[in-house]
């Protein structure tokens, strides 16, 4: 409902100032535009449509690895190896395990936000250059 | 027709939501089709343990055909086999170990579609994420209807769901939501579909139970289902914590269902555990709102329970689902952070005129499209549709 939306709008804006954000949130419209940008952003992050990650040079590079994947190259030894990792070694460390592994899902969800936020500050750059130069729509 | 339903657990004491949707549905068209139920031995969803005699029964016009589940799960070997298929190098064959694993592995079932499954002129099979649905699908392709229950989790976004997706000859959806989501898995155009949702008769009178011999007084925001991690109740006693903090006057919190993770004591919290029908039928009618805090939901028959019983909600938006269906109703808030959720909490308190408005919202939606006769109509169109296309083809 719009009247909640302006009431957490203003309340959030006045506790951000009271606690020392940037003194440009007290004009209502910059604070809404930078509200906006980052709603933006954070809705592109969650529909996986971001340019950021594809311009890795690898894109197996973005994403932590937050599942674990017991193997072995020894071609003899490599059975008995996993066995022993999966079987008595994970089984031992499935605390720290899982401990590590809700973590690496937190930061990988703080990556993505933070890709999104700097690919909507790019995008935001681009079109006011755009709008700067004069150029009109081909 | 003659139809075939394909679940996993079938029965009156089975406690789960597509269980109870497949029951349901095929009790109602039994009403004027021959339906056989498809299920398993298994009463756990955890074990798949065999726990009620295999072979033929009648549950009033269904008839049900029950096969012994070959070897109970093992947790290690499911724990091991969803590393493997949501990692990054993952084949094939991991993502089709994962559903080995998950069970229930039902190999006398599936032979019975092999033989058997051209004398039905459909099967409607519930649940994608199942051994039966997996390996039962490919078997009556043609004439295989899917009820997925899909959620949007890395699960449906394995690449062996989509080429299960691929070959349904139709889907039956909860909510337009996950329409969206399975198609979003395919690169071709989905087969013929519908969504209906689930059935809900009238509601009962209002409940009288006295609810403050709980130690329940109004004004309270209502919790009701599973309390549970993957449940956002988390969140939920987090957020609440903090509202309750920068209050002078503090509603309760009530907590209503099993528990399944530790929960700190508070002044305003009210737990319950499981409860009766007459006391959550009070519950239902007696709360400000209900408060559904889920990222995962591919319906949430609890959401339009409330509705039913004109209780407005509060969800997380962060679930398309629950979003869409409020947005739909226009039966009550959503929230995205802390500020919103403890903005809308106050806002139903101080303006109950508006709360009521939303719940009556919530209800006519009910009304319009989850009575039983409307779902029953849409799906036997659908059917009809269905089994034209299949003899056209």
């Amino acid at each position: 409902m719009r009247e909640i939306g302006d009431d957490v709008r203003r309340a959030r804006q006045k506790r951000l100032l009271a606690r020392g954000a940037s003194s440009e949130y007290q004009d209502l419209a910059v604070y809404e535009r930078v509200e906006r940008a980052l709603n933006r952003a954070l809705a592109a992050r969650e529909s996986g449509v971001l340019l950021l990650p594809e311009l890795f040079e690898d894109a197996a590079d973005v994403r932590l690895t937050e599942q674990l994947r017991v193997t072995s190259h020894r071609p003899l030894l490599g059975p008995l190896i996993v066995f022993v990792k999966r079987r008595i070694i994970l089984p031992l460390t499935r605390t720290l395990f899982e401990y590590c592994q809700d973590n690496f899902r937190r930061q990988q969800q703080v990556n993505e936000v933070l890709m999104a936020c700097i690919e909507e500050l790019a995008l935001e750059n681009a079109l006011l250059e755009k709008q700067a130069r004069g150029e009109t729509r081909g | 027709m003659k139809l075939a339903c394909v679940v996993h657990r079938y029965g009156s004491d089975i406690a789960g939501g597509s269980e109870a949707h497949c029951r349901q549905i095929a009790h109602r068209l039994a009403a004027h089709h021959d339906v056989t139920v498809l299920t398993t031995c298994a009463r756990d969803h955890v074990t798949w343990r065999n726990e009620y005699a295999a072979g033929e029964s009648m549950d009033g016009r269904v008839r049900v055909l029950r096969f012994p589940v070959a070897r109970e799960r093992s947790l290690m070997r499911f724990r091991d086999a969803t590393d493997a298929a949501l990692a990054r190098e993952a084949t094939d064959a991991d993502e089709e170990q994962w559903f080995r694993e998950n069970g229930p592995d039902t190999p006398a079932l599936l032979a019975h579609l092999q033989q058997s499954g051209q004398s039905y002129e459909l099967v409607l099979f519930w649940a994608f994420r199942y051994a039966e649905v997996f390996f039962g699908v490919p078997l009556v392709a043609s004439r295989a209807i899917l009820v997925p229950t899909a959620e949007d989790d890395r699960i449906v976004r394995m690449p062996l769901s989509a080429r299960l997706f691929e070959q349904a000859a139709g889907f039956i959806f909860l909510t337009p939501e996950e329409q969206t989501l399975v198609a979003r898995q395919l690169d071709e155009p989905l087969a013929p579909s519908c969504v209906v949702g689930a059935g809900l008769d009238a509601p009962p009178p209002p409940s009288t139970t006295d609810l403050t011999s709980l130690g329940i007084k109004p004004p309270f925001f209502l919790y009701l289902g599973r309390v549970d991690p993957n449940k956002g109740c988390e969140g939920l006693l987090r957020h609440f914590a903090r509202f309750a903090a920068e209050r002078s006057h503090v509603p309760q919190l009530v907590l209503a269902g099993p528990e399944n993770m530790p929960i700190a004591d508070a002044p305003w919290l009210k737990r319950l555990g499981f409860v009766d029908e007459a006391v959550r039928d009070a519950l239902l009618t007696q709360a400000t709102a209900l408060v559904v805090p889920s990222r995962y939901e591919s319906l949430s028959l609890v959401l339009l329970e409330g509705w039913n019983r004109r209780l407005p909600a509060i969800v997380n938006r962060a679930c398309e689902v629950l979003d869409g269906q409020v947005r739909r109703a226009d039966g009550g808030l959503s929230y995205a952070d802390y500020d919103e959720f403890a903005h809308s909490l106050g806002y139903l308190l101080d303006h109950p005129d508006v709360a009521r408005q939303l719940g009556q919202q919530g209800f006519d939606y009910v009304e319009r499209w989850y009575r039983w006769p409307t779902v029953l109509e849409t799906i036997e169109q659908f059917l009809q549709q269905v089994r034209h296309r299949a003899d056209v083809m």
